[in-house]
């Protein structure tokens, strides 16, 4: 039910009215308005800092989900029995980072942030793509959630991993055609 | 989830200011000496320069024996007592006043940027900025702005001074937005959250700053006004709390601001601190 947002750097101003109510609008397409979920907008240091510790990559990096459920299949929501088991999770956004992508892309930063955040939200609901399988699933769900957010809107977001569409490769591959994808996997299983 | 996520993966030590020993001994040196280890060369910290007077109340009988091992006369004109003690107390603050000074980074507030007027009246700051129209006043007063001391004990053999995190002047501040047509000014009281430090690495859960309380409140007054409605942001709606940041934002006061306003606050509390030592120093001695 709540979603809990959370500026921590100074880099890149963050709208936050339009972040929750983009982030709201992609909750109640999955259909999960009910559980909680932690956005936290950080900066390349900081996310460097936890990519490092949880992933041992020290490198910033656009997006790090941590879900709430560690082996949700994916599409099948979480079963929460207690109030305070309906959390799906928390995500961090790189923000500086995805600021310097879409610089360097004349990306609008908003749109973006909003994609990725339904790529790191896809994570919390057991998303994978780790595999090639994994990648076309996950895919398929965030061409859905956008397509969604997109006659809601009347925005024209496309999914991170777009440009790969039809390849054999795997998302690792895609991560250097895509540029806001960093070159490794974004899901964390906190410890 | 968030909160325990959080606390784990960061270590922020913006307010865990741990105590080495050594640099006790050193800000104690003239009274207890004796009472500590030998003093080391550790460098000037400041908050073992201030935790002094809460930490040595043990010192209190060594004190007493200072006062009482002679009981001085009037020595000068200025009709006031002159002990042995209150020699020790001058050159104490004496050597204090000096480690400040070496410390302190620069004698200039830092400047803010954003086009913000500094005003001082003391320990009270007041950042003015004008845009289009509007009047945004921030006030500040750095008096009791130094969180208190979350200490833990170092761990044997650590005489880290380099683990010594700053004193840091986080004080609340009020911002108040005027327009021109509007009969009240619209008032945001905010603060900066004081985190829990987590176990292992703590992480810093809130937001750099947070608004507490908002209020319309007649332009200008000093006190808060108790009969105008005061919005409390505990139970707000969060898309209503968005909003007022993004207002407040637009206004100049977004987290740079929040994290300027800590340089600045911290610089003037230390200011106002050395010339509160002056002050000290001088009435001491009578002059």
């Amino acid at each position: 039910m709540v979603l809990l947002l959370r500026n921590l750097q100074n880099v890149v101003p963050i709208r936050r009215a339009r972040l929750r109510k983009d982030v709201e609008t992609l909750k109640r397409i999955l259909g999960v308005q009910r559980f909680d979920m932690g956005i936290v907008c950080v900066d390349d240091r900081k996310i460097q800092h936890i990519n490092n510790i949880y992933r041992k990559r020290n490198m910033p990096t656009d997006v790090l989900s941590f879900p709430f459920y560690e082996d949700l299949k994916p599409g099948r929501l979480p079963c929460a029995l207690h109030r305070d088991e309906y959390n799906l999770g928390d995500i961090f956004l790189g923000v500086e980072y995805v600021m310097q992508q879409c610089q360097e892309r004349s990306c609008d930063f908003q749109g973006t942030l909003t994609v990725i955040a339904a790529h790191g939200i896809c994570h919390l609901l057991g998303y994978r793509h780790e595999t090639e399988e994994e990648w076309a699933e996950m895919f398929q769900k965030e061409h859905y959630i956008l397509h969604e957010f997109n006659r809601l809107t009347g925005s024209h977001l496309e999914p991170l991993t777009k440009r790969c569409t039809g390849d054999r490769r795997y998302w690792k591959d895609c991560s250097e055609d895509t540029g806001l994808e960093s070159k490794e996997s974004k899901t964390i299983i906190p410890t | 989830m968030l909160k325990s996520l959080t606390r784990a993966v960061n270590i922020a030590a913006r307010f865990t200011n741990k105590a080495p020993g050594a640099t006790v001994a050193r800000c104690a040196e003239p009274l207890v000496r004796s009472a500590l280890c030998a003093p080391t060369s550790a460098t000037t910290a400041r908050p073992f320069t201030r935790s002094i007077w809460m930490m040595c109340s043990g010192g209190a009988d060594r004190r007493a024996t200072l006062l009482a091992s002679k009981h001085t006369l009037p020595s000068c004109g200025c009709g006031g007592l002159h002990t042995e003690g209150d020699k020790a107390f001058v050159e104490f603050l004496s050597d204090e006043i000096k480690e400040e000074k070496k410390i302190q980074k620069t004698k200039t507030l830092p400047k803010m940027s954003g086009g913000w007027e500094l005003e001082l009246n003391g320990t009270e700051a007041k950042l003015t900025r004008d845009l289009s129209g509007e009047k945004v006043t921030v006030t500040f007063n750095v008096n009791n702005s130094i969180p208190p001391n979350m200490e833990e004990e170092p761990e044997q053999g650590q005489k880290s001074e380099d683990n010594e995190p700053d004193i840091v002047s986080s004080p609340n501040f009020v911002i108040e937005v005027t327009k021109k047509g509007a009969k009240n000014s619209l008032v945001f009281d905010c603060h900066f959250p004081e985190d829990e430090i987590g176990h292992g690495e703590g992480e810093e859960e809130s937001d750099i700053f947070t608004i507490r309380e908002v209020s319309f409140q007649p332009e200008g007054e000093e006190d808060w006004k108790e009969t105008s409605y005061t919005l409390n942001t505990d139970s707000l709606d969060w898309a209503l709390y968005d909003h007022l940041m993004d207002f407040l934002a637009d206004r100049g006061v977004d987290n740079t601001f929040a994290d300027e306003l800590i340089e600045l606050s911290t610089a003037l509390e230390h200011q106002e601190y050395i010339k509160f030592l002056e002050d000290l120093n001088g009435f001491i001695k009578c002059q």
